[in-house]
Order: structure tokens, then C-alpha cells, then sequence
């Protein structure tokens, strides 16, 4: 009973173990097809969460319809970590269609910075309707996503 | 071995531990630490941007004990595993009181047993000392405020707190694999110096390996993999398959470095 327990047990770990090896290996799970969604959604919120702090009439994350593509910096495949460059489509608080391009620093935990290139979303702190300074949550933020 | 052996050798290791100003200094340092950084957060306007969390360390106190686990997953948690694990061996060679020891009645298993516990249980505890420090050096100085995560949703404190929690609770199987990689160290060199420092020096090593884009097989089987799990308690929807791959390569580390050392122990050749 107790030796079945133990090789069950054993067999589980070495399951596991041979889990982590063979999805360890091949290409780098640092694709767009995890940036990509990962940074729409975040930026989304965040931008929710911005229009609420600068007082604004309230806009749900979904309404901004945000579409990121992005690509590696460095010439070869577009996987792995480093320097990206995301572009972002998306509907701003008076419906107008709106572009903004981030750069990333993606690290290989799957932890990403974005700072926005260019002045489109304002300086690192912005003015609110009260005339009070907020921190611009657009100008550089982080985020993560599963690279398992 | 019996349970009452073991526990007589942690009763005298704990009480030497206790006379011994190297530990109350590091837990000293865990418990005053945090607040020195809360409250130099406080007093200026610069933030640790490079770390997670860091450009929201003035907005809301919950974001305090992240950045400190940050630290500490760098820095704090292979040193304070090396202090008490990679010396608790050596100090026995450094001394000459193997053989004194071992004419007592304990075995040496016993004698592993018992010092192995104390070795991780300092660990866990000085990691319990640090967490809680900062987080009662996160709400004390900056607030409860609610918390922005890393999808850019805005926790409630209470659960805000819960998440902090269990991202230090997840760092605890990490911090116990280096203790048994310091316990390791200290019996195979019989030498403190060594044994405190080669796992701080693993440590850095792996976490060098951690910023190079390098197969990913080998930074999932590095044990400090472990510490950076927590991330995915802050995103939205939470994933938590890091965290069960810290756990399991960590339990394996665990296992692997104490058979070692056992087996060490056992052949060794101590005489009068």
C-alpha cells in the first residue's frame, strides 16, 4: 500500500518534471500572439482607469476596441525576449480613432515595461479636471502574461 | 532516528542560534528594513522605477511589500538561507566538537534531522518577519490604498492584501531549496565561508542566467524561477503555473542537495 502510494507519487514527479523539460524547449513562448493580447488588455484598463482619475465622464475598458501589433526590434524571428515595438489602434474617449506606438522591454519571465514613444498621450504627469496632478498611467507601465 | 532526538538537536541548535548576534541582526534587518524604505519612499520623490510595482510605491502602501519581494528575491533570501544553513555543518568542523556531539545519544541522522529543521525553519521565519514588516511598513507609512496589478486593474485593498500574501507565500518553496543548497555546501566544504557564500553566488548566477534570452528548459529548472512566480497572482485572469513549477523544481532541489549531504555525513570518517 505505502510502496504504491510512493511510486505514485514518484511517478507524478517524474511526469511533471518531464513536463517542464519538454515545454521548456523549441521556440521561445515570448510570441505576439501573447504580447499582443496581453498589452491590449492592460492598456484598456488602464486607460479606464486614467479617464476615471482625470475626472472624466466613465468609459468602460472594452469601448476602446484596443488592437496592438507588435514585432521584435532585432532583425531575425519575432519571438523571444528583448526590445519590442507594439503599435496601438484604438477609440478614444470622443470615439475618434486613435495611434500610438510603445516601445517594450519584454523580460524572459514574461514581464514586460512600455513606454510610449512621441507626446500623443502627454508627459509622465498630467493635469486633471480639478486642476490637481495625476500620474499619466498611459506614459509607462508594466505588465505580465503567461509564458507556460 | 526519533522524533524526541531530533527535536532535542533543534531545541540546541535554536538556543544557539538565539545567543548568536548574526541572526538577531538579520532578523532585526527584516523587521526594520522595510520601514527604512517605506519611509524613504515617503520623504523624496524618486521611485525604484526599474522594479515591478516601484512607480506605484507612493500611490498605494500594498505596493511596498512587492517591491520589497522583489528585492528579496534578488538579494535577501539566498543570504539569509546561507547565514544559518551554510554554517550550521561547518561550525561544527571550525569548532572540532563533531566527535563530541555524536558521543552524545543522538545519531547522526538525528544530528541531520534536527539541524536541516532549524536550518529552513530560520528561513521560513525570517521570511515571515519580512513580509509582515512590510506590509505594516507599506500601510504604517503610505496607506491602504486600492492597488493598480499588472493588467491594470484596480484591486480593492482587502483584496489586494490576500494577493501580496500569497505572492510571499509563494516565494517560501524558493527560499527553502536555497537553505538545502547552503546545508549542502556547508557539509561538502566544511568550511563557513564557502558554505555562506556559494549560494548567494549561485543565486546571482542564476538570476544572470534569468536576463539572457537562453533555453527556456534551463530557466525553468533554475530555483529562482521560483521567486518570480508570484507575478501571475497580479494579472488578470491570475495564472498559476509558474507557481507550480517554483514548487516542484524547488522540491527537487530540496530533496537532491539533503540526500547528498545525508550521504556525506553518513561516510564521513569522524574521529576522537
Amino acid at each position: 500500500m505505502r510502496r504504491s502510494f510512493a511510486r505514485r507519487v514518484a511517478g507524478r514527479v517524474l511526469a511533471s518534471g518531464a513536463a517542464l523539460v519538454l515545454g521548456g524547449c523549441g521556440q521561445s513562448p515570448i510570441t505576439p500572439a501573447r504580447i499582443e493580447p496581453a498589452l491590449e488588455a492592460t492598456f484598456a484598463n488602464l486607460v479606464e482607469l486614467q479617464v476615471s482619475r482625470l475626472r472624466l465622464p466613465p468609459i468602460a475598458a472594452p469601448d476602446f476596441a484596443v488592437t496592438a501589433i507588435c514585432r521584435k526590434q532585432l532583425a531575425g524571428a519575432n519571438a523571444g525576449a528583448g526590445d519590442w515595438t507594439c503599435s496601438l489602434v484604438w477609440q478614444g474617449p470622443n470615439r475618434q480613432t486613435l495611434r500610438d506606438t510603445y516601445d517594450l522591454f519584454v523580460a524572459t519571465d514574461g514581464c514586460y515595461t512600455a513606454t510610449v514613444t512621441g507626446e500623443s498621450l502627454g508627459g509622465p504627469i498630467l493635469k486633471a479636471s480639478d486642476g490637481s496632478d495625476v500620474r499619466n498611467l498611459l506614459y509607462t507601465f508594466e505588465g505580465c502574461f503567461d509564458t507556460m | 532516528m526519533t522524533l524526541r532526538g531530533v527535536c532535542a538537536v533543534i531545541g540546541v541548535e535554536r538556543s544557539k542560534l538565539a545567543a548568536q548576534l548574526k541572526t538577531r541582526l538579520v532578523l532585526a534587518a527584516c523587521a526594520a528594513g522595510p520601514f527604512v524604505f517605506a519611509v524613504a519612499m515617503r520623504v523624496q520623490s524618486n521611485v525604484p522605477a526599474d522594479t515591478l510595482f516601484g512607480r506605484s510605491v507612493t500611490e498605494s502602501g500594498l505596493a511596498v511589500p512587492l517591491v520589497v519581494l522583489g528585492f528579496a528575491a534578488l538579494w535577501v533570501f539566498p543570504a539569509v538561507a546561507s547565514v544559518v544553513g551554510g554554517d550550521l555543518f561547518s561550525a561544527e568542523d571550525r569548532y572540532g566538537t563533531w566527535a563530541t556531539l555524536l558521543t552524545r545519544s543522538c545519531t547522526r541522522a538525528e544530528l541531520f534531522a534536527g539541524k536541516v529543521l532549524t536550518a529552513l525553519g530560520f528561513s521560513l521565519l525570517a521570511a515571515v518577519v519580512l513580509a509582515a514588516s512590510s506590509v505594516a511598513a507599506g500601510l504604517l507609512v503610505i496607506g491602504g490604498q486600492p492597488l493598480i496589478d499588472l493588467s491594470g486593474v484596480l484591486l480593492p485593498p482587502r483584496q489586494a492584501l490576500v494577493r501580496v500574501a500569497l505572492a510571499w507565500a509563494s516565494a517560501l518553496p524558493s527560499a527553502v531549496g536555497f537553505s538545502a543548497l547552503a546545508v549542502l555546501a556547508s557539509v561538502a566544504t566544511r568550511s563557513s565561508a564557502p558554505g555562506i557564500g556559494l549560494p548567494v553566488v549561485i543565486a546571482l548566477t542564476m538570476q544572470l542566467y534569468a536576463l539572457v534570452d537562453g533555453p527556456e528548459a534551463i530557466r525553468r529548472s533554475l530555483i529562482t524561477s521560483g521567486f518570480g512566480a508570484w507575478h501571475g497572482l497580479l494579472a488578470e485572469p491570475s495564472y498559476y503555473g509558474p507557481i507550480a513549477d517554483g514548487a516542484i523544481v524547488s522540491g527537487l532541489y530540496l530533496v537532491v542537495c539533503l540526500a547528498i549531504a545525508y550521504r556525506m555525513l553518513q561516510h564521513r570518517d569522524i574521529g576522537g
